[in-house]
């Protein structure tokens, strides 16, 4: 993780005073607005972090399944990059944390081998003023939506921050005589399946790395997106999100849920 | 008995009933006391006539051309644009006009009703006190400027009550959302649908600010920002809008309108000549009794 | 509700054969569901009201420069502002003391910036004018309104801002060539960065001017434009609240499990 002190634009400063003087800014809903009220908390500003990350592909052997580890440095640093500058927006406000985050990658025409990665999240703050840090000293970030975290607070545990692991795979091209000898058959494809699930698991196993740094007791809502950005059908980029969770209190305030049905369509 | 074609009176008489009801639809009808009696419909092909959209003559008169004596009558929302530049040139266009067109309007209007009144000659033939799930559509018929209009439903009996003595209530609503109007205390009335049609001739300003010539000599800029608001069409906009709202409140006759929705069509023929068309549907609804307010609905937060 | 769903129908219909009451035309695009909620709390519709504008904006506006597109940030700004103005008027010549629900929708075209804006007035039940001035405009469906409005928070207005900005002329390839691969391109950073905050910031001080607390329910759209790819806009609005009562109202919500089943459509198209 790159230890950047304040390397915020300039254009941020003017913007974040504001919402230090009092004004909040959310892109939370209504409703999970009012429900981070409920638990104590109240949005202080929408903060958000980017960076422009050249996704140049290196040089590959089109015959073997392995990992690109230079393109997984690479997104992972863009994305690390872009998290550390919404935290630190977070952080000049005074934020306890960060709910609601969003990962975005945006391609233009004019950078074919970059990418523009975006965090962006509401930034919130516990009434009662203890702190709510995590152990690295940081707002907690999660990807929770306002409903989630509700929830979760009533289950007794508490977001420890955004974890993530990403691997960047390249899949072997099979030569033309196996292609041939295959056709017509219902084969599973060996390359393939062992590539996709090594990928996989390196990509869960470094955010579960992740997690462990943070002290964390487990993770949830974890989720594994795949993309391809611009580099064709061959080499594809796991991504493994969840958001890492301890446990803070033995009350569960958790009452008994109503069953229902309901009747619209 | 009617202009209904032949093919639709042998329908109506058979017995089993269709509808175009969704199931939850159909339970909430019967929730309501409602029993669906049959799909009834109407359609009607109207010519457009040459000055309508997508009319023969439409797209190349000015109302300045040879041709000349197209300029409205008097009927009708118009207004001038005269150009401030006091330049005499073929190319320059010295005066401009939004005018309402009028014939377009009273070609969706007959349209609309006539296809509505056949479908209600069918709901009439069948005993219905009314017609739930109202849906109607304009469907342009090829190239030679004729549209046509359809509008169809589901018609009901309300159970135990005396045959119906005046023509169906009808209503674009249906299912639960039907029944909530019921219970909140309104009746269906009527569908309403209304449309405004306004053609813009752009005047040399207007034609400027739309190539983006703002901020030079020939728009005027009086400010240093080159920012400048397209006044022409702006009024052309807005009177749309409230022209279609009138319109549908004229045959509201007291009674509100719930559910409104309006949908705008813009059409360019060259840059700043436009047609602009506002359709508004909605519901004709009355108050049949008082209404005490709900409480406040308690908030739950759903595990899924 | 009422026991006899039935009975309430035929009386509603039987209605009907009487003389109509006389009453004031009211027009609105709410549904039922959200009309209850404003009954609720004592608001009723009004009427359907609207506010367009168009800003025209130079040709050659677009073409490759350097830095903030000024021109372009500031026709967007002027084409909310008086569309705003335009349907605060209707609003209140309809009695209305704010509107909600409003559809907004923005073009950016090369020569021009269009915004429409389409709500139904409310106001609380038999309320008297108010100045347009003071009628607030929000684009909170009228349910999130009323929920809003029983935690003790009022909304004052919509704020919006956007910046345009061009991607730094130096070629993209140029720029890649000189620096080893894999690492952060700065200068492209920077200047979206820059954009993206303006358009926030201006936001946030209409949000000030408006004397507001908060603003929710944010939305931020951003991208190329569509005829001028290396121009790239950012545009952020939401709903300016306040907070009216003396503290914030908790809403206590329940939980519920609904037991039913989340129906998914088969989609013959997806298996091309």
């Amino acid at each position: 993780m790159s230890d950047v002190t304040n390397d915020l634009p300039e254009a941020t400063g003017r913007r974040l005073e504001e919402l230090e003087k009092g004004l909040f800014t959310s892109d939370l809903s209504v409703n999970e607005f009012l429900l981070i009220k409920e638990v104590g908390f109240h949005p202080v500003g929408f903060v958000m972090g980017s960076s422009i990350y050249h996704t140049g592909i290196q040089t590959r052997k089109w015959g073997q399944s392995l990992e690109l580890t230079k393109l997984t440095e690479a997104m992972y640093n863009a994305r690390e990059l872009a998290m550390t500058r919404m935290e630190e927006e977070a952080s000049e406000l005074g934020a306890d944390g960060v709910v609601g985050v969003r990962l975005d990658v945006n391609y233009y025409e004019w950078g074919k081998d970059a990418a523009e990665f975006i965090a962006v999240g509401t930034a919130v703050k516990a009434e009662d003023g203890v702190s709510r840090l995590n152990k690295l000293g940081k707002p907690f970030t999660s990807d929770l939506s306002g409903q989630d975290f509700w929830t979760l607070l009533q289950t007794g545990y508490f977001p420890q921050g955004l974890v993530m692991g990403t691997c960047v795979y390249h899949i072997a091209h099979r030569g033309i005589g196996q292609t041939l000898g295959t056709t017509g058959q219902n084969v599973e494809l060996p390359n393939f399946t062992q590539a996709l699930y090594e990928a996989r698991e390196l990509a869960m196993t470094r955010m579960q790395d992740e997690a462990t740094q943070l002290g964390a007791t487990g993770i949830v809502g974890v989720r594994l997106e795949e993309k391809s950005h611009q580099w064709g059908s061959h080499t594809i980029e796991f991504l493994s999100l969840g958001t890492a969770v301890s446990k803070t209190s033995d009350e569960v305030t958790l009452a008994k849920p109503t069953t229902i049905i309901t009747l619209d369509n | 008995m009617s202009d209904l074609p032949e093919a639709a009176e042998r329908r109506l008489v058979g017995g089993t009933f269709s509808s175009g009801l969704s199931v939850s639809d159909f339970a909430a009808c019967l929730e309501m006391g409602l029993e669906p009696v049959g799909l009834v419909q109407g359609y009607c092909v109207m010519h457009e006539g040459a000055y309508a959209m997508g009319g023969v003559l439409s797209r190349n008169i000015s109302p300045f051309g040879a041709s000349g004596s197209l300029s409205p009558s008097g009927s009708g929302y118009v207004q001038n644009y005269q150009c401030p530049h006091g330049m005499i040139s073929t190319e320059h266009r010295a005066w401009g006009q939004n005018y309402e067109q009028t014939w377009v309007q009273d070609v969706w209007n007959q349209g609309f009703t006539s296809a509505f009144q056949r479908m209600l000659e069918e709901a009439t033939t069948l005993g219905a006190d009314g017609v739930v799930g109202v849906i109607d559509s304009q469907l342009p018929l090829g190239d030679v400027g004729a549209i046509e209009f359809h509008v169809w439903g589901t018609a009901v009996k309300v159970l135990d009550t005396p045959a119906p003595t005046s023509a169906p209530w009808t209503t674009y609503l249906a299912g639960q959302r039907l029944a909530k109007v019921f219970e909140a205390g309104y009746v269906p009335v009527s569908v309403i649908a209304a449309v405004s049609s306004v053609r813009v001739w752009a005047y040399c300003v207007t034609e400027y600010l739309m190539e983006g010539f703002a901020g030079s000599m020939w728009t005027n800029s009086s400010n240093s920002s080159n920012a400048i608001e397209i006044d022409q069409i702006v009024t052309a906009q807005s009177w749309s809008r409230q022209k279609v709202r009138s319109l549908a409140r004229a045959q509201l006759r007291g009674d509100a309108l719930h559910g409104a929705d309006l949908r705008l069509a813009e059409r360019e023929f060259q840059k700043g000549d436009l047609q602009i068309e506002a359709i508004l549907r909605g519901n004709r609804i009355r108050r049949f009794k008082d209404f005490d307010p709900l409480p406040i609905p308690q908030p739950t937060v759903r595990l899924s | 509700m009422t026991n006899d769903l039935k009975a309430e129908v035929r009386r509603a219909v039987a209605s009907l054969e009487g003389k109509p009451p006389k009453a004031d035309s009211t027009t609105s695009d709410l549904s039922i569901d959200e009309e209850l909620n404003l009954h609720a709390i004592g608001w009723e519709p009004v009427e359907l009201v609207s506010g367009v504008s168009l800003f025209s904006t130079p040709v050659g506006l677009w073409n490759w420069g350097e830095g903030e597109i000024s021109s372009a940030s500031q026709a967007h700004a002027l084409a909310f502002r008086y569309a705003i103005e335009r349907i605060h008027k209707d609003a209140a010549d309809a009695g209305g003391h704010g509107v909600v629900g409003v559809h907004i929708e923005r073009r950016v075209y090369s020569t021009h910036i269009e915004v429409s804006l389409l709500g139904t007035a409310v106001r609380p039940v038999g309320a008297g004018r108010v100045e347009a001035s003071n009628v607030f405009v929000s684009d909170l469906s009228a349910r999130d309104f009323t929920m809003l409005m029983v935690a003790g928070w009022a909304p004052l207005g919509l704020a919006t801002g956007a910046s345009f900005v061009y991607a730094p002329r130096r070629s993209m390839s140029t720029a890649l060539q000189q620096q080893s691969q894999n690492v952060e391109l700065r200068n492209y950073t920077d200047a979206l960065y820059s954009s993206r905050e303006s358009a926030m910031e201006r936001m946030q001080r209409v949000a000030l001017d408006l004397r507001g607390t908060g603003v929710v329910g944010v939305k931020v759209v951003e991208g190329p434009m569509g005829f001028a790819p290396h121009a790239v806009g950012f545009a952020a609005w939401g709903t300016v609240v306040r907070l009216v009562k003396e503290t914030h109202q908790f809403v206590r919500p329940s939980m519920v499990v609904s037991l039913n089943d989340l129906s998914v459509a088969f989609n013959a198209q997806t298996l091309h």
